[in-house]
């Protein structure tokens, strides 16, 4: 079982008021079955990380598809940054 | 170990409020070879994106966001004929007015400490793991809630 660490706008849409989402993804997954996991369980969330809007992290770094999940890894899923990542908004 | 001490307090995520006087000095007594020093204070805007805010709750990845802050603030060091670079931000409820961010930057002339500075905002917005939820009269918004 991985936890997901949720942040922002992701609690709500995943209904999980605690900030976590507890996956089951077998031994020796990577970021790209914990993002076919979501397509299946939250639709929602996946359609933001294929739309590139929210990134999987791993162990405090931003991950890619092929990037391994142990069990004992801190997962998260992070959502557009306040400052604008993507570049549709305008900070202080 | 008073060293560390120093450097674990130029760059930090909290949700008291802060000094920009203390906060300059602490930069200021680094080095007596400072010229010039450069500050970004980020404050709570009442409107936003067409409406009106009441209050911003700022939200962070703790750890990952510290961690974001000190590479910046290590890059800034490296890129820039700077001396010494402090970066704060703020999370928790943050009313009208109040203090979000601030980066204070110390060098020998002006023209470095002012480009680093502008770096160090401009990069802490992209790559820092925060969140703002923005409370209107119509209800909550997360910022950048808008796939």
């Amino acid at each position: 079982m991985i936890m997901v660490r949720l942040f922002g706008m992701l609690k709500s849409m995943a209904g999980a008021s605690d900030g976590t989402l507890a996956l089951d993804l077998p031994e020796g997954s990577s970021v790209r079955d914990l993002i076919e996991t979501l397509e299946r369980q939250h639709p929602q969330i996946w359609e933001l990380i294929a739309k590139k809007k929210v990134v999987v992290s791993v162990n405090q770094e931003i991950a890619q598809e092929a990037t391994p999940i142990r069990e004992t890894d801190e997962i998260a899923l992070l959502p557009p940054f306040a400052g604008g990542a993507s570049g549709t908004s305008r900070g202080a | 170990m008073a060293v560390h001490t120093e450097e674990t307090m130029l760059v930090r995520v909290q949700r008291e409020n802060f000094s920009i006087d203390e906060e300059i000095d602490r930069v200021r007594r680094r080095s007596t070879r400072i010229g010039g020093i450069v500050t970004f204070l980020g404050t709570a805007r009442d409107r936003s994106r067409g409406r009106d805010v009441s209050s911003i709750t700022f939200e962070h990845y703790e750890g990952m966001a510290q961690k974001k802050l000190r590479e910046i603030r290590t890059r800034a060091l490296e890129r820039f004929n700077v001396i010494e670079v402090l970066i704060l931000h703020r999370y928790g409820n943050i009313e009208v007015g109040e203090n979000i961010v601030l980066i204070v930057v110390g060098a020998e002339h002006r023209v470095d400490a002012f480009q680093a500075c502008q770096w160090c905002i401009d990069e802490l917005k992209q790559i820092t793991p925060i969140w703002k939820l923005e409370h209107t009269p119509e209800g909550e918004v997360w910022v950048e809630e808008h796939p």
